[in-house]
Formats: C-alpha cells, structure tokens, sequence
C-alpha cells in the first residue's frame, strides 16, 4: 500500500467515525430527533426532556382555530384509539384538514405537543383512491 | 381496444424475456452465434413492445378513458391536455411503465451503437439487460398494471384530476429529466460489469463508458436542479432542498457518478484505478436501485413517497441481488483490476482527482448515513431515531468547502508530479485574489460569519485559476492563429472535453454564490387587512385589495401587495394567491386549497410572497415574506453546468478525449 492511499484511507476512516459518534453517541438535540409512535407517547410518558416526532392522522372535527389569530392552531392526532393534543402556531400546509396524515415535530410536556414543525403528506403525488371517485 | 393492445404488448414482452434467457442459456452451451443473434433480436423486440404499451396507455390519457383505474385516478375531464399527456409518470404504476419505457430506449441506443463496436461485451450485457428488463416488466405485468380496469361494478363519470401541485410546467420536465438520469445508470452498471465479467476494459470500452456517463450526468443534474427550482417556485416553503429522503436518494447517485466521471480520467489517462471505477459505475445504478426502494416502500417518513402499493420488499430483493452480483464477480475478476503503476505524489493531477473522490464518496456517505439512520436506529435498538438538516449541514458544508477549494486547485497540478517551485508560482495569483476577496467580503459585508466568508474566498480562488486555464490556453491557439475571434473559437473547441469541465466547475462556482444567500436568509408571518401596512427587513409591505375570481378549474383569492423600500420607492407589487381546486364540489372536503406564491426575483435577492389563509368575516389575509438573497444564481448555476457537461459531450473531430 502506498502513502498517498493509505492518507486517503485514514481520513474517511475518521470522518466516518465523527459522524457515527455525532449521530450515536453524543446526545445532540439539534442533530437527532426520535420518532414515536403515539402509543409510546400516550402510554409511556407524560414529558419528556427531549424533542420529538410523531406520525398520525388529525382527528375529525378536533381542529380549533383561533378566531383572533388564524395562525394559532390546536388539534388532536391519532392512530388506532390512542389520540394526542397538538398545538401549533404558523403557517398550516395546504393539505391539513382532517384525517390528513400528519407528522409534527416539537417538544412534549403534560401530554401535550407544542410543534414547531407540522408537515402534511404527499406533496408530490395525488394517491386518492376510487372512493373519490363520483359513481353512480 | 387501444387499452387491451397495451396490456398485451406488455405480457408479450414479459414473454419475450423469458425466451432471450432460455436462447442466453443454449447459447453459453453450444456457442452458436445465431443463437446470441437472437437473443439480440429478442430485447430488441421487447424495447418495441414496451414503447407500443406507454403509447397505447399515453392514448388513454388522452381519449379520458376512465374504464382505466390509472387514468381515473390521475385525470379528468377538466385536467388540461398537456397534463393528461404528464399523468404518465404521476403514479406508481404508470411511473413504473415510464421507467421501463426510458430504459428501452437508452437499451436500442446500447445495443445497436455501443455494442456494434464491443462484439465481446454483447452475451453479458444481454443476460444483465434481460434481467433488469424482467424484474421491471414483472412488476407492470403482475403488481402494477396500468391498464388495469376499474373494477366492473362501478361506471366512472370523471376522474380525480392531477394534483394541482404538480400542474406546472417545472414538475412536467422535471422528472422525465430526473428518470432520463436515474435510468442511464442501468447501462453503466450493464457496460461496467459486462466488461469486468467478459475481460474487456479496453480503452474503447472506457472512452464509451464515459461517453455514456456524461448523457446520464447531464441528466442527472438537470433533473436535480429542476427539482429543487419546482420546490422553490411551487411548494411555498422558500427553499430548493431539505434533505428530504427522495432529495438524498437522487443526490446519492449523482456525488458518485461524479467522482466516476473524474478517477475514470485517470485510468482513460495512465490505466490506473480500474477496480475503483468498475465499483464507482456499478454503485451508481445501486444507488438508483435503493433510493427507489426507499421512496417506495414507504419505510422511511418522507413528505413525498408513494404509499399506495408496497413495491419495497420487491425492489430490496432486486437491490441484493444485483448486490450479490456485482460483489462476486468483481473478487472473482480481482487478478484483471490490479494495475503496476502508482500514484506516488500527494501534489499531482492523480493526487487532486483521488482527493476528489475521497470528498464526493465521504459526501455520499453522509447522506446515505442520514437517510438510513431511522431504519438503522430501529434496527439497532428499536428507536426510530432521524437526522435533520442540521446534521446534513454540519456534516456536509465543510467538506462541499473542501470541494470549492479543490476544483480551483486541481488545474494547478500537473499529471505525475508538480514540482515546488511550480506549486508555489501557480498558487500565487488564486491565493492572492482569494485572500484580497476576503478581506473586502469582511469590510463590506459583516457581521462576520465564517462559512460564508470561506465561500467567498473559495470562489475567488477558483474563479481565478480556472480562468488562468482559459487565458493560458487561449494565449497558445492566439500564438497560432491572428485575429481574437478566430483564437477564441479554436482554443474552445481545440479541447472540448477539458473546456466542457471547466465551464461545469464554473456552473458549480456559482451554485456555491447561491449557496451563501441561504446564511442570510429572513422570514416573517403576520397578518393585513387592504389598506394596512408592515415594515420588515427595510421593507415596506402594504396591502392594496384581496379579490377574488372563479376561474377554470378553481377559485382564487388574489391580494395586491406593495413593496417599497425606505426611500419611499416602489419596488414591486406581488400578487400571492390562494386558491381552492375542486371549489365545486359540494363536499368541502374534496375541495384541495393551494397557494399560488409570488416572487420579486433579482439577482441579488429574491421577495418571496405567500398567501396562506384568508379571513372573510374580518376581510384579513394571512401572510408569509420571506427574503432570499443570492438564490437566482443557483439556477444559473445550474444552467451553465449543463452548457458545460453538452459541450464536453459534444464529439470533437479530433480524438482528443483524453487531455483534461
């Protein structure tokens, strides 16, 4: 082997280390950000120390806006029976009506998520099915 | 009628694979040439078929024949005709058939260009092609049909329409573009292997390689930049790229393509690195292959992957078991790959071409990391863990830095080795005007802020060298020729290949300009009623009216907004819109709201303007400002890269392919 490969080799070695280490090890909030299920939250916990994410689907009739600000939201998630309070203050995706597929993504205490991200899926494809479709 | 001709056309070509693998098997057994011929004649059939399907499924769009569950989900009457013809590659299925259909296109090329002159190539190309070509028509045959009908007991009136998000022409080219690349990678992994497998790297075979690689580069950027410019002008959050999954899984294939197209120069130049670059091509197609299965399967939370149909145990069988291939025949070739000469110097051409690959592959790894890491993480100890941008920043800024860098220093370095005093006078001028670009960056444009200045630098320096390539070669054909003109025209199109690179690093140059914009970016939401104003960024932002006006296929609300800066001028007026698709509808929840942004775009910043909810009782819009500078000069970027990478591709007269 020669000195030039063996350079090359040592330092992608090294990065490839300070990124695991980054990503594993060190507990940086800015980096990662666990996903739970609603279950986990519901069930587990009441508050936690550090950001989360969840996944679900808004729960008919449980958006209420405020009529003041229209910016400042708060909603129910849900997925199977268990369901979670979400509040949010910005501004909503096209898509966030209810039964939308949510993620959030925001801090968790007393049961209650103060997202800072709301994002809604599908953006780029329209995946209705046929019970959209008009029938006779 | 029309609809059944496509169905069949595909089950034929589904038929026709399985008779070019038994005519591959007879032919491995007795060498008879006529049966290889055949064979040949067999995929070539198929490519036939599967274009007659996509025209016979293109025809339904058209025609509105709902019977079709693909056409009733993606169109309807309403859906103007140039997005009938663009729901071909909105859904799975059809995006699946479009997949195949591009492949038989580059295939016919490959077989009856390329291959004509590698005789050698053909029987494992064929074998590899067939069983690509067999596990894409699998799925359109068995799992997702296009011409699937609707099931008997209903009778569609109208179908669902195109999502108004991607009724726009942006997202009309951009994935045709972006499939032209991911696509293109089949053959370089079919060309790579099949030479690997058969003992035939020859130098023929890696002129053509690159030839192929260029096309599929080309694409690849255009499709990417494209991508991210739909997501800029349509999706309303303000930036081109969030490291979003389908982001990454496009951009994989694109950072490794790219340190192919750079350490096969070394072997195209001194017969070097042949393992490395026959493993850089067959990754490519890998990467295509994984990033599909990501976005497919639905196994990693992305805003936008199908989640129709899971395809993802499918394509994950197909990945390992190209994976498995590529892995055994390239330890069985080993003794092929070595090469006896080495790259001895830090400070040479070859030197500069491996630091390249070592910051696109670490590039590549990053991302690949990152988008992995949730499925990892739950692998590992059960927790879905993911990665924001934050990590895919930190990680990745200071080494696409290293990159800038690198591009400027690459030219200064000569083939084998570049002695000290070489290094140093060639240094000097880059270093010069990068340091004094610096220096007035801080005095002009503080607070200071160490990425951005970096940038700054980064760019002058290799502006500076690369346009030292330009003027040294242009003083040589000047030597030779007497008029400017005539000087300028020769000494561009003496050396296309290398003059073709130099303009693409420009184009990247640039990207890095608009890259800085995004440090400076600011945002404010707040909310006006017409005739209310709000001062922000040292802007004056006073809305004029919201109107409203019912349109073709939805409804709008239309608020007239005034931009003047401090001195009290107009600068622009923007018109953000919301709209309501499917506004007749009487269920409101089928109604689809969308916001139209506008956009005051200059080339030193961008005012980005969204409508985002409108009160009527209060008679009060909700809105969005976003300032945005620098970014015109990534699509600019973007442009000039792909100038460059077709002038490189560009065939020359002179054999010159060679000399960067």
């Amino acid at each position: 082997m020669n000195r030039i490969y063996t350079s090359l080799i040592l330092v992608f070695a090294l990065i490839v280390i300070w990124t695991i280490y980054l990503t594993n090890v060190k507990q940086d909030n800015s980096l990662t950000i666990r996903y739970y299920t609603i279950e986990e939250l519901v069930s587990k916990e009441s508050s936690l120390s550090t950001r989360v994410k969840v996944g679900g689907l808004i729960k008919p009739n449980s958006i209420s806006i405020n009529a003041e600000d229209q910016l400042e939201v708060s909603f129910y998630v849900y997925q199977g029976n268990d369901s979670l309070k979400v509040y949010y203050y910005g501004i909503r995706p096209d898509l966030f009506k209810d039964d939308a597929e949510v993620v959030v993504a925001g801090s968790f205490n007393d049961n209650l998520i103060v997202a800072t991200e709301l994002q809604t899926k599908c953006a780029s494809r329209y995946e209705g099915d046929l019970k959209n479709i008009e029938k006779i | 009628m029309i609809s059944q001709i496509g169905s069949l056309a595909l089950s034929i070509s589904g038929g026709l694979i399985l008779s070019t693998f038994f005519f591959l098997f007879y032919y491995s057994i007795k060498k008879n040439k006529i049966f290889l011929d055949i064979s040949e004649r067999g995929l070539i059939a198929v490519c036939f078929c599967v274009i007659l399907a996509t025209l016979c499924l293109l025809n339904e769009l058209l025609i509105s024949n709902f019977n079709l569950q693909y056409v009733s989900q993606y169109t309807s009457y309403e859906t103007p005709l140039f997005f009938k013809v663009t729901a071909l590659w909105a859904g799975q299925a059809g995006s699946l058939l479009f997949w195949t259909f591009i492949m038989s296109i580059y295939s016919l090329i490959y077989i009856n260009v390329s291959l004509r002159k590698m005789y050698e190539l053909k029987f494992w190309s064929y074998i590899m092609l067939s069983f690509i070509f067999g596990f894409f028509l699998l799925l359109s045959n068995f799992v997702a049909n296009p011409f699937e009908p609707v099931s008997s007991d209903i009778i569609v009136q109208n179908g669902n329409g195109l999502n108004p998000l991607l009724q726009n022409v942006t997202m009309a080219i951009h994935p045709p573009t972006l499939y032209l690349g991911f696509i293109g990678t089949t053959i370089l992994f079919v060309m790579a292997l099949s030479a690997l497998i058969s003992r035939s790297l020859t130098f023929e075979w890696i002129q053509s390689i690159r030839r192929w690689s260029l096309i599929v580069w080309t694409f690849l950027s255009a499709g990417i930049i494209l991508g991210g410019y739909w997501a800029y002008n349509e999706l309303g959050w303000g930036g081109y790229w969030a490291w979003d999954p389908v982001e990454n899984s496009s951009l994989m294939p694109w950072l490794i393509l790219t340190a192919f197209i750079h350490s096969s120069m070394i072997q195209e130049k001194r017969g070097m690195l042949k393992s490395w670059n026959i493993l850089l091509a067959a990754s490519t197609f890998l990467l295509v292959i994984l990033g599909t299965f990501i976005t497919r399967s639905g196994i990693v939370s992305s805003v936008h992957s199908f989640t129709a149909e899971n395809l993802g145990p499918l394509f994950l069988g197909f990945l390992t078991s190209l994976i498995l291939f590529t892995v055994y025949w390239f330890f069985k070739r080993f003794d092929l790959l070595k090469s006896d000469k080495k790259i001895d110097s830090f400070s040479s051409r070859e030197g500069g071409f491996l630091y390249n690959n070592l910051i696109l592959l670490l590039m590549c790894f990053i991302v690949l990391w990152g988008t992995l890491f949730p499925i990892l993480s739950e692998a590992w100890n059960g927790e879905k863990i993911y990665v924001g941008a934050t990590y895919f920043n930190q990680l990745n800024v200071p080494i696409g830095l290293v990159l800038l860098f690198l591009m400027g220093i690459g030219p200064l370095l000569s083939w084998k080795n570049t002695s000290n005093s070489k290094l140093l006078s060639n240094f000097k001028i880059p270093m010069i005007v990068s340091f004094v670009s610096g220096i007035i960056y801080s005095l002009f444009f503080g607070p200071f802020q160490l990425y951005p200045l970096v940038t700054c630098m980064g760019i002058a320096f290799t502006a500076t060298s690369i346009s030292n390539e330009f003027r040294k070669s242009y003083k040589k054909s000047k030597n030779k020729d007497k008029s400017i003109g005539s000087a300028f025209a020769s000494m561009m199109l003496n050396n296309r290949h290398k003059n073709g690179g130099y303009i693409v690093h420009i184009g990247i140059t640039l990207l890095f300009v608009g890259f800085i914009g995004r440090a400076f970016e600011v945002e404010k939401e707040f909310n006006l009623s017409p005739g209310e104003e709000i001062y922000f960024a040292n802007y004056i932002f006073k809305l004029n009216s919201i109107k409203s006006e019912a349109r073709d296929n939805h409804y709008a609300f239309i608020s007239d907004m005034d931009v003047i800066d401090q001195s009290n001028n107009l600068i622009t007026s923007l018109y953000p819109e919301k709209r309501i698709y499917f506004y007749w509808n009487p269920d409101p929840e089928k109604r689809q709201p969308h916001s139209e942004l506008d956009i005051y775009s200059t080339m030193r910043k961008d005012i980005y303007s969204i409508f985002s909810a409108y009160d009527a009782e209060k008679n009060q819009g909700y809105f969005k400002i976003m300032i945005n500078p620098l970014v015109n000069w990534v699509w600019i970027g973007g442009i000039v890269m792909v100038i460059g990478s077709l002038f490189a591709f560009w065939p020359s007269k002179r054999r010159d392919y060679g000399v960067v």
